[in-house]
Protein backbone atom coordinates (compact mmCIF):
# COMPACT_ATOMS: atom_id res chain seq x y z
CA UNK A 1 0.00 0.00 0.00
CA UNK A 2 2.84 2.44 0.61
CA UNK A 3 3.16 2.82 -3.40
CA UNK A 4 0.11 3.08 -3.64
CA UNK A 5 -0.36 5.79 -1.23
CA UNK A 6 3.15 7.63 -2.34
CA UNK A 7 1.84 7.81 -5.73
CA UNK A 8 -1.46 9.44 -4.91
CA UNK A 9 -0.15 11.70 -2.20
CA UNK A 10 2.64 12.80 -5.29
CA UNK A 11 -0.25 12.71 -8.04
CA UNK A 12 -2.10 15.42 -5.64
CA UNK A 13 0.82 17.78 -5.64
CA UNK A 14 1.84 17.28 -9.68
CA UNK A 15 -1.38 17.27 -10.74
CA UNK A 16 -2.26 20.17 -13.24
CA UNK A 17 -6.12 19.39 -13.80
CA UNK A 18 -8.66 22.26 -12.92
CA UNK A 19 -9.94 19.54 -10.53
CA UNK A 20 -6.80 19.85 -8.86
CA UNK A 21 -6.86 23.60 -9.12
CA UNK A 22 -9.87 23.90 -7.37
CA UNK A 23 -10.17 24.72 -3.50
CA UNK A 24 -10.30 21.92 -0.69
CA UNK A 25 -12.92 23.04 0.44
CA UNK A 26 -15.47 22.75 -2.41
CA UNK A 27 -13.57 19.43 -3.16
CA UNK A 28 -14.35 18.38 0.24
CA UNK A 29 -18.09 19.38 -0.14
CA UNK A 30 -18.82 17.29 -2.73
CA UNK A 31 -17.21 14.39 -1.97
CA UNK A 32 -18.86 14.15 1.27
CA UNK A 33 -22.01 14.62 -0.52
CA UNK A 34 -21.07 11.90 -3.00
CA UNK A 35 -20.75 9.51 0.09
CA UNK A 36 -23.81 10.65 1.53
CA UNK A 37 -25.69 10.10 -1.12
CA UNK A 38 -24.08 6.40 -1.72
CA UNK A 39 -24.45 5.39 1.58
CA UNK A 40 -28.44 6.52 1.18
CA UNK A 41 -29.03 5.62 -1.99
CA UNK A 42 -31.59 3.35 -2.15
CA UNK A 43 -32.24 2.99 -6.05
CA UNK A 44 -29.03 0.45 -7.65
CA UNK A 45 -29.47 2.92 -10.43
CA UNK A 46 -28.56 5.34 -8.98
CA UNK A 47 -25.96 3.95 -6.93
CA UNK A 48 -24.64 2.74 -10.64
CA UNK A 49 -24.80 6.42 -11.55
CA UNK A 50 -22.95 8.11 -8.57
CA UNK A 51 -19.95 5.20 -9.65
CA UNK A 52 -19.71 6.41 -12.86
CA UNK A 53 -19.49 10.16 -11.34
CA UNK A 54 -16.77 8.87 -9.25
CA UNK A 55 -14.88 7.40 -12.32
CA UNK A 56 -15.54 10.43 -14.25
CA UNK A 57 -13.89 12.22 -11.91
CA UNK A 58 -10.64 10.38 -10.77
CA UNK A 59 -10.21 9.75 -14.29
CA UNK A 60 -10.97 13.31 -15.69
CA UNK A 61 -8.26 14.33 -12.91
CA UNK A 62 -5.79 11.88 -14.98
CA UNK A 63 -5.31 9.59 -12.01
CA UNK A 64 -4.01 6.09 -13.67
CA UNK A 65 -6.58 3.79 -13.74
CA UNK A 66 -4.78 0.89 -12.46
CA UNK A 67 -3.57 2.85 -9.03
CA UNK A 68 -7.24 4.19 -8.98
CA UNK A 69 -8.54 0.77 -9.22
CA UNK A 70 -6.38 -0.58 -6.54
CA UNK A 71 -6.69 2.18 -3.86
CA UNK A 72 -10.32 2.15 -4.47
CA UNK A 73 -10.88 -2.11 -4.58
CA UNK A 74 -9.85 -2.11 -0.65
CA UNK A 75 -13.76 -2.25 0.27
CA UNK A 76 -14.43 -5.73 -1.58
CA UNK A 77 -12.86 -8.35 0.96
CA UNK A 78 -14.59 -7.12 3.68
CA UNK A 79 -18.05 -6.42 1.69
CA UNK A 80 -17.68 -9.89 0.49
CA UNK A 81 -18.70 -10.95 4.13
CA UNK A 82 -21.71 -8.92 3.81
CA UNK A 83 -22.30 -10.20 0.24
CA UNK A 84 -21.84 -13.87 1.56
CA UNK A 85 -24.15 -13.24 4.25
CA UNK A 86 -27.17 -11.17 2.51
CA UNK A 87 -26.76 -13.52 -0.39
CA UNK A 88 -30.27 -13.87 -2.07
CA UNK A 89 -29.80 -15.47 -5.34
CA UNK A 90 -30.29 -11.91 -6.96
CA UNK A 91 -27.74 -9.57 -9.45
CA UNK A 92 -29.54 -7.20 -7.15
CA UNK A 93 -28.45 -7.81 -4.06
CA UNK A 94 -24.43 -8.08 -4.08
CA UNK A 95 -24.31 -5.31 -6.34
CA UNK A 96 -26.37 -2.86 -4.15
CA UNK A 97 -23.95 -4.17 -1.40
CA UNK A 98 -20.41 -3.34 -3.35
CA UNK A 99 -21.33 0.13 -5.51
CA UNK A 100 -21.85 1.37 -2.16
CA UNK A 101 -18.52 1.19 -0.73
CA UNK A 102 -16.83 1.09 -3.68
CA UNK A 103 -18.38 4.65 -4.50
CA UNK A 104 -17.41 6.07 -1.26
CA UNK A 105 -13.61 4.62 -1.67
CA UNK A 106 -13.46 6.10 -5.50
CA UNK A 107 -14.46 9.31 -3.94
CA UNK A 108 -12.13 9.26 -1.16
CA UNK A 109 -9.43 8.83 -3.58
CA UNK A 110 -10.51 11.07 -6.08
CA UNK A 111 -10.27 13.59 -3.55
CA UNK A 112 -6.34 12.85 -1.98
CA UNK A 113 -5.24 12.05 -5.41
CA UNK A 114 -6.21 16.23 -6.40
CA UNK A 115 -6.20 17.91 -2.93
CA UNK A 116 -2.60 18.24 -1.17
CA UNK A 117 -2.16 16.75 2.54
CA UNK A 118 -2.15 20.46 3.79
CA UNK A 119 -4.93 21.86 2.18
CA UNK A 120 -7.07 18.64 2.56
CA UNK A 121 -6.60 18.66 6.98
CA UNK A 122 -6.64 22.31 7.18
CA UNK A 123 -10.46 22.40 7.11
CA UNK A 124 -10.64 19.06 8.73
CA UNK A 125 -8.09 20.41 12.04
CA UNK A 126 -10.36 23.43 12.34
CA UNK A 127 -13.05 20.98 13.12
CA UNK A 128 -11.28 18.66 15.57
CA UNK A 129 -10.12 19.22 18.70
CA UNK A 130 -6.44 20.89 18.79
CA UNK A 131 -3.78 18.35 19.05
CA UNK A 132 -6.08 15.79 16.91
CA UNK A 133 -6.19 17.71 14.40
CA UNK A 134 -2.08 18.54 14.83
CA UNK A 135 -1.80 15.15 14.64
CA UNK A 136 -3.10 14.52 11.74
CA UNK A 137 -0.58 16.63 10.04
CA UNK A 138 2.32 14.91 12.13
CA UNK A 139 1.69 11.47 11.71
CA UNK A 140 0.99 11.80 7.96
CA UNK A 141 4.35 14.00 7.68
CA UNK A 142 5.96 10.86 9.58
CA UNK A 143 4.46 8.23 7.60
CA UNK A 144 5.94 7.65 4.89
CA UNK A 145 9.79 7.52 6.22
CA UNK A 146 8.11 5.43 9.08
CA UNK A 147 6.72 3.09 6.57
CA UNK A 148 10.04 3.07 4.30
CA UNK A 149 11.94 2.00 7.23
CA UNK A 150 9.32 -0.26 8.30
CA UNK A 151 9.58 -1.58 5.09
CA UNK A 152 13.53 -1.79 5.01
CA UNK A 153 13.51 -3.32 8.70
CA UNK A 154 11.26 -6.55 7.18
CA UNK A 155 13.80 -6.83 4.40
CA UNK A 156 16.47 -6.91 6.92
CA UNK A 157 14.80 -9.58 9.06
CA UNK A 158 14.21 -12.24 5.75
CA UNK A 159 17.56 -11.45 4.97
CA UNK A 160 18.75 -12.42 8.36
CA UNK A 161 17.04 -15.74 8.59
CA UNK A 162 14.24 -13.57 10.88
CA UNK A 163 11.85 -14.92 8.72
CA UNK A 164 12.27 -18.56 9.31
CA UNK A 165 12.30 -21.03 12.26
CA UNK A 166 9.58 -21.66 14.39
CA UNK A 167 6.47 -19.34 14.58
CA UNK A 168 7.06 -18.11 18.15
CA UNK A 169 10.65 -16.66 17.35
CA UNK A 170 9.79 -15.36 14.37
CA UNK A 171 7.03 -12.95 16.10
CA UNK A 172 9.32 -12.17 18.71
CA UNK A 173 11.80 -11.14 16.90
CA UNK A 174 9.63 -8.87 14.25
CA UNK A 175 8.01 -7.56 17.79
CA UNK A 176 11.89 -6.37 18.71
CA UNK A 177 12.65 -4.96 14.95
CA UNK A 178 9.27 -2.73 15.45
CA UNK A 179 10.42 -1.92 18.92
CA UNK A 180 13.53 -0.12 17.12
CA UNK A 181 11.01 1.86 15.44
CA UNK A 182 9.43 2.85 18.76
CA UNK A 183 12.99 4.42 19.87
CA UNK A 184 13.76 6.00 16.27
CA UNK A 185 9.84 7.51 16.75
CA UNK A 186 11.27 9.24 20.03
CA UNK A 187 14.09 10.80 19.05
CA UNK A 188 12.35 11.53 15.80
CA UNK A 189 10.35 13.34 17.94
CA UNK A 190 12.82 15.00 20.16
CA UNK A 191 14.48 16.21 16.79
CA UNK A 192 11.37 17.58 15.22
CA UNK A 193 10.55 19.63 18.41
CA UNK A 194 13.33 21.03 18.36
CA UNK A 195 12.67 22.19 15.18
CA UNK A 196 9.53 23.55 15.59
CA UNK A 197 10.76 25.22 18.53
CA UNK A 198 13.54 26.72 16.35
CA UNK A 199 10.56 27.45 13.65
CA UNK A 200 8.46 29.78 16.63
CA UNK A 201 5.98 26.90 16.80
CA UNK A 202 3.28 29.14 18.18
CA UNK A 203 1.37 25.97 19.83
CA UNK A 204 -0.58 25.23 16.41
CA UNK A 205 -0.38 23.69 13.90
CA UNK A 206 -2.41 25.50 11.40
CA UNK A 207 -1.78 24.17 8.04
CA UNK A 208 -2.63 26.68 4.72
CA UNK A 209 -4.75 28.92 4.81
CA UNK A 210 -5.97 28.85 1.07
CA UNK A 211 -7.93 26.02 1.26
CA UNK A 212 -11.44 27.58 1.24
CA UNK A 213 -9.80 30.11 -1.42
CA UNK A 214 -12.04 30.01 -4.56
CA UNK A 215 -10.94 29.90 -8.59
CA UNK A 216 -12.60 29.34 -11.51
CA UNK A 217 -11.78 25.87 -11.30
CA UNK A 218 -14.80 26.00 -8.35
CA UNK A 219 -17.17 26.46 -10.61
CA UNK A 220 -16.74 22.93 -12.09
CA UNK A 221 -16.91 21.23 -8.65
CA UNK A 222 -20.51 23.18 -8.63
CA UNK A 223 -21.54 22.16 -11.72
CA UNK A 224 -20.59 18.35 -10.74
CA UNK A 225 -22.48 19.07 -7.66
CA UNK A 226 -25.54 20.23 -9.81
CA UNK A 227 -25.18 17.06 -12.38
CA UNK A 228 -25.14 14.46 -9.20
CA UNK A 229 -28.19 16.38 -7.51
CA UNK A 230 -29.86 16.21 -10.38
CA UNK A 231 -29.42 12.63 -11.13
CA UNK A 232 -30.35 12.01 -7.98
CA UNK A 233 -33.75 13.29 -7.78
CA UNK A 234 -34.65 11.97 -10.95
CA UNK A 235 -32.99 8.47 -9.90
CA UNK A 236 -33.65 8.31 -6.56
CA UNK A 237 -37.20 6.26 -6.80
CA UNK A 238 -35.90 3.82 -9.61
CA UNK A 239 -35.76 0.35 -8.84
CA UNK B 1 -8.84 -8.90 12.37
CA UNK B 2 -9.97 -5.32 14.09
CA UNK B 3 -8.30 -3.89 12.06
CA UNK B 4 -10.25 -5.13 8.82
CA UNK B 5 -11.75 -1.66 8.49
CA UNK B 6 -15.41 -1.37 7.84
CA UNK B 7 -15.88 0.69 4.71
CA UNK B 8 -18.69 2.87 3.93
CA UNK B 9 -22.20 2.00 3.57
CA UNK B 10 -22.21 -1.83 4.84
CA UNK B 11 -23.56 -0.71 7.77
CA UNK B 12 -27.08 0.66 8.85
CA UNK B 13 -26.66 4.61 10.10
CA UNK B 14 -28.13 3.46 13.34
CA UNK B 15 -24.88 1.93 13.69
CA UNK B 16 -22.26 4.51 12.41
CA UNK B 17 -23.82 7.28 13.55
CA UNK B 18 -24.23 6.94 16.87
CA UNK B 19 -20.78 5.56 16.47
CA UNK B 20 -18.87 8.98 15.27
CA UNK B 21 -20.73 10.92 17.59
CA UNK B 22 -19.12 9.35 20.51
CA UNK B 23 -16.50 9.00 19.12
CA UNK B 24 -16.17 12.92 18.63
CA UNK B 25 -16.75 13.09 22.34
CA UNK B 26 -14.43 10.94 23.34
CA UNK B 27 -11.75 13.30 21.29
CA UNK B 28 -13.32 16.33 23.11
CA UNK B 29 -12.36 14.58 26.34
CA UNK B 30 -9.59 13.47 25.54
CA UNK B 31 -8.20 16.82 24.49
CA UNK B 32 -8.87 18.06 27.48
CA UNK B 33 -7.11 15.64 29.37
CA UNK B 34 -3.99 16.21 27.24
CA UNK B 35 -4.32 19.73 27.13
CA UNK B 36 -1.41 20.52 28.86
CA UNK B 37 0.79 18.01 26.91
CA UNK B 38 4.04 19.39 25.31
CA UNK B 39 4.71 19.67 21.37
CA UNK B 40 7.73 16.81 22.07
CA UNK B 41 4.66 14.65 23.61
CA UNK B 42 2.33 15.32 20.22
CA UNK B 43 5.52 14.48 17.75
CA UNK B 44 6.09 11.47 19.87
CA UNK B 45 2.64 10.33 19.30
CA UNK B 46 2.23 11.23 16.34
CA UNK B 47 4.90 8.89 15.30
CA UNK B 48 3.93 5.91 17.47
CA UNK B 49 0.24 6.71 15.00
CA UNK B 50 2.15 6.51 12.17
CA UNK B 51 4.19 3.44 13.20
CA UNK B 52 0.81 1.93 13.76
CA UNK B 53 -0.28 2.71 10.43
CA UNK B 54 2.95 1.08 8.66
CA UNK B 55 2.64 -2.10 10.86
CA UNK B 56 -1.06 -2.24 9.29
CA UNK B 57 0.44 -1.89 6.31
CA UNK B 58 3.97 -4.34 6.12
CA UNK B 59 2.99 -7.88 5.88
CA UNK B 60 4.05 -10.60 8.29
CA UNK B 61 4.57 -13.48 6.28
CA UNK B 62 3.38 -16.58 8.68
CA UNK B 63 3.49 -19.76 6.01
CA UNK B 64 0.72 -19.61 3.71
CA UNK B 65 -1.10 -16.36 5.64
CA UNK B 66 0.79 -12.69 5.33
CA UNK B 67 -1.07 -10.55 8.65
CA UNK B 68 -0.95 -7.32 9.12
CA UNK B 69 -0.36 -6.27 12.68
CA UNK B 70 -2.10 -3.49 14.44
CA UNK B 71 0.27 -2.64 17.92
CA UNK B 72 -2.62 -0.95 19.43
CA UNK B 73 -1.69 -2.70 22.48
CA UNK B 74 1.94 -1.71 22.79
CA UNK B 75 1.16 1.67 21.57
CA UNK B 76 -1.72 2.19 24.08
CA UNK B 77 0.79 0.98 26.58
CA UNK B 78 3.32 3.50 25.62
CA UNK B 79 0.73 6.32 25.01
CA UNK B 80 -2.18 5.70 27.96
CA UNK B 81 -6.01 5.82 27.38
CA UNK B 82 -6.03 9.79 26.06
CA UNK B 83 -3.62 9.35 23.79
CA UNK B 84 -4.29 6.06 21.96
CA UNK B 85 -7.63 6.87 21.27
CA UNK B 86 -6.32 9.95 19.22
CA UNK B 87 -3.89 7.97 17.87
CA UNK B 88 -6.32 5.45 16.97
CA UNK B 89 -8.99 8.01 15.33
CA UNK B 90 -6.46 9.81 13.01
CA UNK B 91 -4.67 6.54 11.76
CA UNK B 92 -8.45 5.83 10.53
CA UNK B 93 -8.96 9.21 9.23
CA UNK B 94 -5.82 8.24 7.41
CA UNK B 95 -7.09 5.62 6.04
CA UNK B 96 -10.63 6.63 5.68
CA UNK B 97 -9.13 9.00 3.16
CA UNK B 98 -7.25 6.62 0.60
CA UNK B 99 -10.53 4.21 0.36
CA UNK B 100 -9.34 1.88 3.10
CA UNK B 101 -12.23 1.83 5.53
CA UNK B 102 -15.05 4.81 5.30
CA UNK B 103 -15.17 8.04 6.18
CA UNK B 104 -18.48 7.80 7.52
CA UNK B 105 -17.76 5.05 10.19
CA UNK B 106 -14.39 6.42 10.94
CA UNK B 107 -15.75 6.92 14.51
CA UNK B 108 -16.94 3.51 14.82
CA UNK B 109 -13.70 1.95 13.69
CA UNK B 110 -11.96 4.02 15.79
CA UNK B 111 -14.15 2.75 18.44
CA UNK B 112 -13.52 -1.25 17.75
CA UNK B 113 -9.78 -0.76 17.98
CA UNK B 114 -9.57 2.41 20.24
CA UNK B 115 -11.37 0.93 23.05
CA UNK B 116 -8.89 -2.26 23.13
CA UNK B 117 -5.87 0.30 22.95
CA UNK B 118 -7.99 2.39 26.05
CA UNK B 119 -7.48 -1.18 27.91
CA UNK B 120 -3.76 -1.67 27.23
CA UNK B 121 -2.20 0.08 29.96
CA UNK B 122 -4.10 -0.29 33.04
CA UNK B 123 -3.91 -4.32 32.32
CA UNK B 124 -0.20 -3.61 32.09
CA UNK B 125 0.55 -1.43 35.16
CA UNK B 126 -1.73 -4.13 36.77
CA UNK B 127 0.65 -6.68 35.48
CA UNK B 128 4.40 -5.60 35.35
CA UNK B 129 5.25 -5.37 39.61
CA UNK B 130 4.46 -9.25 39.29
CA UNK B 131 5.44 -10.40 35.96
CA UNK B 132 7.59 -7.83 34.85
CA UNK B 133 7.41 -5.86 31.31
CA UNK B 134 7.47 -8.53 28.34
CA UNK B 135 4.71 -10.38 30.14
CA UNK B 136 2.75 -7.27 31.50
CA UNK B 137 2.75 -6.04 27.76
CA UNK B 138 1.54 -9.51 26.47
CA UNK B 139 -1.06 -9.65 28.15
CA UNK B 140 -2.12 -6.32 27.85
CA UNK B 141 -2.03 -6.84 24.34
CA UNK B 142 -3.75 -9.85 24.88
CA UNK B 143 -6.73 -7.93 26.24
CA UNK B 144 -6.35 -5.19 23.87
CA UNK B 145 -7.11 -7.41 21.18
CA UNK B 146 -10.07 -9.95 23.02
CA UNK B 147 -12.08 -6.72 23.58
CA UNK B 148 -11.09 -5.07 19.83
CA UNK B 149 -11.76 -8.12 18.23
CA UNK B 150 -14.75 -8.97 20.29
CA UNK B 151 -16.60 -5.45 19.51
CA UNK B 152 -15.56 -5.76 15.58
CA UNK B 153 -17.75 -9.22 16.12
CA UNK B 154 -20.64 -7.48 18.19
CA UNK B 155 -20.79 -4.69 15.32
CA UNK B 156 -20.64 -7.35 12.68
CA UNK B 157 -23.51 -9.36 14.42
CA UNK B 158 -25.43 -6.53 15.32
CA UNK B 159 -25.33 -5.39 11.56
CA UNK B 160 -26.30 -8.62 9.87
CA UNK B 161 -29.18 -9.08 12.73
CA UNK B 162 -30.61 -5.27 11.75
CA UNK B 163 -30.69 -6.22 8.48
CA UNK B 164 -32.52 -9.55 8.85
CA UNK B 165 -29.59 -11.53 8.11
CA UNK B 166 -30.93 -15.04 9.24
CA UNK B 167 -29.01 -16.86 12.23
CA UNK B 168 -27.30 -19.70 9.52
CA UNK B 169 -25.85 -16.89 7.55
CA UNK B 170 -24.41 -15.35 10.96
CA UNK B 171 -22.54 -18.55 11.84
CA UNK B 172 -21.25 -18.80 8.63
CA UNK B 173 -19.85 -15.28 8.70
CA UNK B 174 -18.53 -16.23 12.56
CA UNK B 175 -17.07 -18.80 10.95
CA UNK B 176 -14.90 -17.16 8.94
CA UNK B 177 -14.27 -14.28 10.96
CA UNK B 178 -13.30 -16.21 14.57
CA UNK B 179 -10.08 -17.94 13.81
CA UNK B 180 -8.66 -14.63 12.56
CA UNK B 181 -9.72 -13.43 15.71
CA UNK B 182 -7.97 -16.08 17.75
CA UNK B 183 -5.07 -15.80 15.24
CA UNK B 184 -4.84 -12.17 15.94
CA UNK B 185 -4.96 -12.31 19.82
CA UNK B 186 -1.93 -14.46 19.63
CA UNK B 187 0.21 -12.85 16.88
CA UNK B 188 -0.50 -9.57 18.57
CA UNK B 189 0.11 -10.93 22.12
CA UNK B 190 3.58 -12.35 20.67
CA UNK B 191 4.72 -9.53 18.84
CA UNK B 192 4.41 -7.20 21.78
CA UNK B 193 6.41 -9.11 23.89
CA UNK B 194 9.35 -8.73 21.44
CA UNK B 195 8.38 -5.33 21.65
CA UNK B 196 8.39 -4.73 25.69
CA UNK B 197 11.43 -6.70 25.99
CA UNK B 198 13.89 -4.99 23.17
CA UNK B 199 12.41 -1.75 25.20
CA UNK B 200 13.00 -3.13 28.69
CA UNK B 201 16.24 -3.26 27.49
CA UNK B 202 17.08 -0.43 25.68
CA UNK B 203 15.14 2.29 27.02
CA UNK B 204 12.75 0.92 29.92
CA UNK B 205 12.26 4.60 30.88
CA UNK B 206 10.01 4.93 27.36
CA UNK B 207 7.74 2.28 29.54
CA UNK B 208 5.04 3.03 32.14
CA UNK B 209 6.57 2.46 35.49
CA UNK B 210 10.05 2.92 34.19
CA UNK B 211 13.32 3.97 35.84
CA UNK B 212 12.43 7.54 34.22
CA UNK B 213 9.26 7.88 32.79
CA UNK B 214 8.92 10.28 29.60
CA UNK B 215 5.73 12.18 30.06
CA UNK B 216 3.95 8.90 30.72
CA UNK B 217 1.36 10.40 32.97
CA UNK B 218 -1.81 11.15 30.69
Amino acid sequence: MINTLAQIDHLASAGRTPWHRASALSKLLLAAGLVLLAVFAPSLWLLAGLYAVAWGLALTARLPWRLTLVASGYPVAFTLLFVLARWDGTVETPLRLLLRPLTASLVAVWLVGTTPYPDLFAPLSRLLPRNVGDGLFLTYRALFELMGRTGGLWRALRLRGGASGPVRRRLTLAGEGLATMVLYGFERSERLYATMRLRGHSGRICGCHHFAEGSRADLLVAAAGLIVTAGAVLLWRMP
Amino acid sequence: MSHLHIPDGVLPALLWAPGLGLALLLLVLGARVLRGASPQRLAYQSALGALVLAAMVVELPLGPLDYHLTLVGPVGVLLGAASIFQVVFVANAILALVGHGGLTVVGLNALVLGAGGVLARPVYLACVRRWGPPVAMTAATAVAQIVSGALWLAVMAVALHVQAVGPNRVKLVAGVAFPLYLAGIVIESAVAFGVARFITRVRPDLLPGGATPVETSR
